[in-house]
This record gives C-alpha cells, sequence and structure tokens, in this order.
C-alpha cells in the first residue's frame, strides 16, 4: 500500500512538472507560431518532388517560422482539385500550373494579384521575359500568375527514317501528312504520328499549332467568338486524319515510348523528351546487341538520340509554335500570413540557386523565364544541356519568347481562352470527333455550346 | 430530477443511447450532412469560387433535358445488369465446383479470392499492360502467335469495346465475393435432402432445381441486391480502366469537375442517381426478398 501510494505521488509530481514545462513551451509556441502553408505542384514524378522537397527543406531552415507542405496534383486534375478546395474552403497558399490555368484561376477570383505582384516587382519585372509576363495577365495587366519555368513544343522525328524513305521534314501539313500515311504499318507494329486523341491536355497541346498554323482561333482581339469557323473545321478534320495513322485508339503523352521503342516515326511533344533522349543516348554504348542477345533484329535503336530531329514549327497558311509557360500563383485564401509566408518561399525559388536546382528537375524541359540565366555556367552545368550544347538551349529559350496561345489575340489578352483551355473543352471536342465517330459539325457545336457556358 | 428514480427500461434505454451516440454522430457528420447538404447545392448554380446562387429547380431541368444524361442511364444499366448477373453466374458455377472434394481444394479455394483482395489500382494497371494495343501479351498472342485477328486494337481504349471490359473486369473482381457466400451457404445444406431426393430417383440437375436453388435462393437474392447497389455506384473500376464508359458516377464526375464543371448540376445528379437506386432497391426488397 506504501508503495502504492508513493508511486501514485511520485506520477503526480511527474505530472505536474511536465505540464508546467508543456505549458512553457506552448507559450514560446504561442509567439513563434510556425506558418504552414501548402505548396500545389504540378511536378508528380517522385524524383522531382524529392528535388523540391530539397529546396523547401533549405528554406524552412532559413525561416524557421514557415513550414511548406508539397502537395503534387495532376495537371488534368488542378482544375477540380482548387474548385473543390475553393468550395471547403482549404485553398493552398501557393498554386504551380500552366499560364492558361493560373489565368482561368485569376479570372474566378482564386489569386492574390497584388501578391503575385509583388513578387514580380521585387525579383524585377525587368527581368522576366516580357511574353512571359503578359501570358500570364489578366486583360487590364493584373498578374494573375508569376512565369516560373517553360517548355516548347515540337514535332520530333525519326531522321534517318525520312532520309531513307526520300521524305521532307515534317513542317507542312502536307508533309506531316505524307509522312505519317508512308510509316504506318500496323501490320508491322510501327505507326506514322503521335496526336493526343484522349480528352486531356495533351490533345490541345498538339491540336493548337494546327489551328493556330491554318489562321483558326477561339476568339477575334474583342472577344467575340470565332471558334466555328472553316478554317477551324479544316484544322480538326486535318488532325482527325492525321490521327488515323496514331496507334489503335485513343492516345495520350504515354504513348511517346512507343518512339523510344522505335515503333512510331513522328510524335508532338515538349522539349521535356531533350532528358529521356539524352538518357538513352548515354545508355546506347551498352545497349547493343553485341551485350544483349535479346536486342538482335529489334527495333530498339541505340543511336535514337542522334537519330531524332525537332520540328518546332507548322506552316500551312502561316506559322505557328507552341509552348507553354508554367507559373506560380499566390491563392487569395484569405490569410495574410500564409501570403505573406508564400511570397517569401516564391522569392526564395527564384534566388539562382534555388532557381537553377528547380530547372535541373528536368533539363531542357524546365528553360528560365528570367533572362541571362541559360547563358550562365551554373546553368549549363549539366550532362544533359551540356549534350546539347549552348546554342540548341539559347534556341529554345528564344523560341520560348515567342509562344503563342489561343488566349493572346494580336496582342491582346483574352482570358476566356484560357477558361476553354482550363475547362478541357478542345480535347473534349477532338476525342468525340476521332473516337467516338461524332460528325464534325456535330463536335464543334457542342464545343461551341460549352464555350458559350463559360460566364 | 435527481429524485426521479429511472426504471430498469429506462436505465436501458439510456444505456443504449449512449452506445449507438458515438455511431449516430459519425454518420450524421459522414454521411446525413453531405447528403443534405448536396441535396441543397442541387438548386444552386455554384461557382468556382465558392459562390452559389439560388435557380430553383434548374439544374434538375437541364440534366433532364440532355440526352447525354439518358445514354449515361441506359449504360449504367446494361453495365449493372449484365456484371450482377454474370458475376452471380461465375460464383454459382465454381461454388459448386469448390463444394465437390478434389486434390488441392484448400489452396484453389484460396487462389480464387486473389482477384477480389488485390488492390483495384494494380489490378486496372495490370489489365492496362496485357491489353496494350502495340506492347501488351494479348494483342501479341492474337495477332503474332495465334493469328487469329489481322490487325492489332485497343480493346481497353476503344469506345465499342470499352463497355464489355468494364463489365468482364467487374464480374473477374467480384465473383469471388459471390462464390464464397454462396459457398459457405451450399456447405448448410442438409444432406439428408439429397439422399431423400436420390430414393426417389431424382438425378443431379433435378437436385440443383428442387433443393439447392431454392436453398440459395435468399442468399443469391441477397448477395444481387448488394451487387446492384455496388455496380450502380461503381467509379473506380470504370473510371480507372476506361475513358468513355459513362455510368453515372464517372458522367457525374465529368459533369461536375471537368468540362464546363459544374457543381449544382452534378449535385442534381447526384440525386437523381440516390432516388432511382433506392427506388429500385425497395421494389427489389419487396418482390423479390419478400421483407
Amino acid at each position: 500500500m506504501k508503495f502504492v501510494k508513493l508511486g501514485m505521488c511520485t506520477a503526480l509530481l511527474l505530472l505536474a512538472t511536465t505540464s508546467i514545462f508543456a505549458n512553457g513551451q506552448a507559450d514560446v509556441q504561442e509567439t513563434k507560431e510556425p506558418v504552414t502553408i501548402e505548396y500545389w505542384t504540378t511536378q508528380t514524378q517522385t524524383d522531382r518532388q524529392s528535388t523540391i522537397q530539397l529546396l523547401i527543406d533549405t528554406f524552412e531552415v532559413m525561416n524557421p517560422e514557415i513550414s511548406v507542405k508539397l502537395i503534387a496534383v495532376d495537371e488534368n486534375d488542378m482544375t477540380s482539385q482548387m474548385a473543390t478546395a475553393a468550395t471547403s474552403k482549404t485553398l493552398p497558399a501557393l498554386v504551380e500550373g500552366a499560364a492558361t490555368t493560373m489565368v482561368s484561376f485569376g479570372a474566378d477570383g482564386l489569386l492574390n494579384v497584388d501578391a503575385n505582384k509583388a513578387v514580380i516587382n521585387s525579383i524585377g519585372r525587368d527581368k522576366f521575359f516580357e511574353g512571359a509576363l503578359k501570358i500570364n495577365e489578366s486583360e487590364t495587366g493584373a498578374a494573375y500568375g508569376i512565369p516560373f519555368h517553360g517548355w516548347l513544343q515540337g514535332l520530333w522525328y525519326r531522321v534517318d527514317w525520312f532520309e531513307e524513305a526520300g521524305l521532307e521534314a515534317p513542317t507542312t501539313w502536307e508533309n506531316i501528312e505524307k509522312a505519317a500515311k508512308y510509316f504506318y504499318k500496323p501490320s508491322e507494329n510501327t505507326y506514322g504520328i503521335l496526336v493526343g486523341t484522349k480528352a486531356e491536355s495533351f490533345s490541345e497541346q498538339c491540336f493548337t499549332p494546327i489551328a493556330q498554323s491554318n489562321g483558326a482561333t477561339l476568339f477575334d482581339k474583342n472577344g467575340n467568338l470565332t471558334f466555328n469557323t472553316p478554317q477551324m473545321k479544316e484544322a480538326l478534320e486535318f488532325y482527325g486524319r492525321l490521327a488515323k495513322y496514331n496507334p489503335p485508339g485513343p492516345q495520350t503523352w504515354r504513348a511517346r515510348d512507343y518512339y523510344l521503342q522505335g515503333k512510331m516515326a513522328m510524335f508532338f511533344y515538349s522539349t521535356y523528351i531533350m532528358d529521356d533522349l539524352a538518357i538513352q543516348d548515354v545508355a546506347a554504348s551498352s545497349l547493343t546487341a553485341e551485350n544483349f542477345n535479346d536486342l538482335k533484329d529489334s527495333q530498339f535503336d541505340p543511336e535514337l538520340a542522334s537519330h531524332t530531329s525537332m520540328a518546332p514549327t507548322i506552316e500551312n497558311t502561316q506559322s505557328a509554335s507552341y509552348g507553354t509557360i508554367v507559373s506560380l500563383g499566390i491563392v487569395d485564401q484569405g490569410d495574410s500570413a500564409k501570403t505573406e509566408a508564400a511570397r517569401k518561399f516564391v522569392e526564395y525559388l527564384f534566388e539562382p540557386n534555388s532557381y537553377v536546382t528547380f530547372l535541373h528537375m528536368a533539363p531542357g524541359g524546365m528553360n528560365p523565364v528570367i533572362k541571362g540565366i541559360a547563358e550562365t555556367d551554373e546553368f549549363l552545368d549539366n550532362s544533359v544541356l551540356s549534350r546539347y550544347g549552348k546554342e540548341a538551349i539559347g534556341e529554345i529559350v528564344e523560341g520560348m519568347q515567342d509562344i503563342k496561345t489561343f488566349g493572346i489575340v494580336d496582342g491582346v489578352k483574352i482570358e476566356k481562352a484560357d477558361q476553354v483551355t482550363a475547362q478541357q473543352i478542345i480535347p473534349q471536342m477532338i476525342y468525340k470527333y476521332t473516337q467516338e465517330g461524332l460528325d464534325i459539325d456535330r463536335a464543334m457545336a457542342w464545343a461551341t455550346k460549352e464555350i458559350n457556358k463559360l460566364d | 430530477m435527481s429524485t426521479t428514480k429511472l426504471t430498469l427500461g429506462q436505465k436501458d434505454a439510456r444505456l443504449g443511447f449512449k452506445l449507438v451516440l458515438p455511431s449516430v454522430i459519425i454518420i450524421g457528420l459522414l454521411i446525413v450532412y453531405p447528403i443534405f447538404y448536396n441535396i441543397y447545392l442541387s438548386f444552386f448554380n455554384v461557382k468556382m469560387n465558392g459562390d452559389a446562387f439560388y435557380i430553383g429547380f434548374e439544374n434538375y431541368n437541364n440534366v433532364l433535358s440532355d440526352p447525354t444524361f439518358w445514354a449515361s442511364v441506359g449504360t449504367t444499366f446494361f453495365f449493372v445488369i449484365a456484371s450482377t448477373i454474370l458475376t452471380t453466374l461465375m460464383g454459382l458455377m465454381v461454388a459448386l465446383v469448390m463444394n465437390k472434394k478434389f486434390p488441392l481444394r484448400g489452396l484453389v479455394r484460396s487462389l480464387v479470392l486473389l482477384p477480389y483482395v488485390a488492390p483495384v489500382i494494380s489490378t486496372v494497371y495490370s489489365w492496362q499492360f496485357f491489353f496494350d494495343p502495340v506492347n501488351g501479351i494479348f494483342m501479341h498472342l492474337l495477332v503474332d502467335v495465334f493469328h487469329l485477328s489481322a490487325s492489332r486494337f485497343n480493346l481497353i481504349g476503344d469506345p465499342q469495346y470499352a463497355i464489355w471490359v468494364a463489365i468482364i473486369f467487374s464480374v473477374w473482381k467480384a465473383f469471388p465475393f459471390t462464390y464464397l457466400m454462396i459457398l459457405s451457404r451450399l456447405q448448410t445444406i442438409d444432406n439428408t435432402l439429397y439422399q431423400a431426393a436420390e430414393i426417389d430417383g431424382a438425378g443431379d440437375i433435378r437436385k440443383f432445381w428442387s433443393i439447392t436453388l431454392p436453398e440459395l435462393y435468399f442468399v443469391m437474392g441477397s448477395i444481387v441486391l448488394l451487387r446492384f447497389i455496388w455496380n450502380f455506384n461503381k467509379f473506380e473500376e470504370v473510371y480507372l480502366l476506361t475513358d468513355n464508359v459513362k455510368v453515372l458516377s464517372v458522367y457525374t464526375y465529368f459533369k461536375a469537375f471537368t468540362g464546363s464543371m459544374d457543381l449544382g448540376q452534378g449535385s442534381a445528379l447526384v440525386v437523381i442517381q440516390f432516388s432511382l437506386l433506392v427506388g429500385l432497391i425497395l421494389i427489389y426488397v419487396k418482390k423479390v426478398l419478400k421483407w
């Protein structure tokens, strides 16, 4: 009994002591309570998340009062996730995504344009490429997004196959169709081209330069809908014809693997592929039939990287190239402490060291939107980038300054065009037309109706 | 208050109420509240920033006058009826086989359960690799090895085959549950019934129709009901496996979250789907299960 009493007394004493210390700690925490912000990124790959996490960890050491929670969201789900978060009042403090998505969020009043502007000004407005800033602005010039990095899209093709067949580079409608038809040999499990036909963003990315090269637009510079025109119909018809030379069924960017396996002649893709091609190039020396019996007589080409070239522009009635600026947007979630923390974090991401670390996650795919970075030794000090060389990288960065989207007409920003993109109306139309066999006029009428529904 | 003495019955009732309270709170928060909030939302035009404007029955009008909604209802019924019937038949067949004695029966019984216990996401991706039109083993065997088809096709992606793939996947994934339920009932059927039938000269088919099937009636009735409810609300399998089988749950998702995103109309759709399901369950319970 004595022992029980003694034990109870000790326990009470311990409890009292720890609670005193615990209270003390709570007081300390109250005065220096950390702000936790959520950062939604579209970089869903594990290795990229590890790099971003490393950047976050470093930031948190320098800013102990701020804690950043990284959340990866697929680019196709970003709009729906933001809508759900807005409805349930659980918006993140910072979001990363294509500039068109940012404009769409901005137009819906989800973003804090003042905070974005403050970041741009503190980094220095004149340091950004003007085109990249413009793409992120509202019709009245408000900063919906802070341009972060960007990529160019092109039609990548097998130079060796084209040379052997005596075909010209796929830069015009005629040449593209001719080559796609020539290389389409389903009985040999080889396909002519990859154009997106699933109801996903990739389809619109492939379709945009084709439509623009035919002079088709979504809106005129006054914001009037100009979607249902003979130019757009012609472009969609052409796209449908190309889709017939695709691998079977609805396809998206993942089918680029068929190209890497030597089963496809051309595919639309961003400069992100440079990384994969360079890795293939590095592996080429060992991946030969001499070393691996299985590779004998296979279509696998260890020299694929050097047998690949990119056509960055498409020509028909005019020339068009396509690319995307990926931007950061500080979200208007009604908490000034979080906004301030997000602002600090974005500024940190733009510091030269962290910026280059971020861009090196996908060399070739993530290109700087800040002038001068591409020429620095620090940026070029990368196995993939050095393989392509300063000049080729310079051309890509140069090309990014001239990215055309449906959202800018004659230099005028049309926000509604970006909403059309964010709502994936064009990919759905492409799917209906190419996969469900919906008549072209009905498919376009459906898209027109959906666009008109947007506020 | 303190002077009133509770009777034993009242005390029991109080205790019972206290015991169920946590469940009531959880169900209230996680099920009842979302249902009512969903009904409430269905009368509003919900903007992306969370603003909502009352519009009466307009969402319902829009949904019911949309031909794609009725197409989706048709797809749903086809999917649910076909998958439920096939799952039940398959489960019954396997259960009858597994009820017989044969070597390694225990091992086979466990192996048959695998599709049911494997996570949906991993089985879906396995199927996608299996049926990949360019690199998948299925097309390789069909076209290159057995020459049963002249060209490769996208079995999972192509709109004309996709519904069948979704049905077959659903049957493959769910039949072990049906088989397990039927088998457990089969094992409890009194053997003397079969012996008496044999004395009366009944053959195997006669015994199946007159003893086995009536004995299984209620367990199969319940399984069909459960399968009907589950398949009617099935989302993840169909959405992950195919792009274009627009059963009601997938159609609602697309309506609410993609294209011209419309949470109000999505909510109206859910209410309609819920009402349809409840109506059908009531008819089924009354007519088939005779409750």
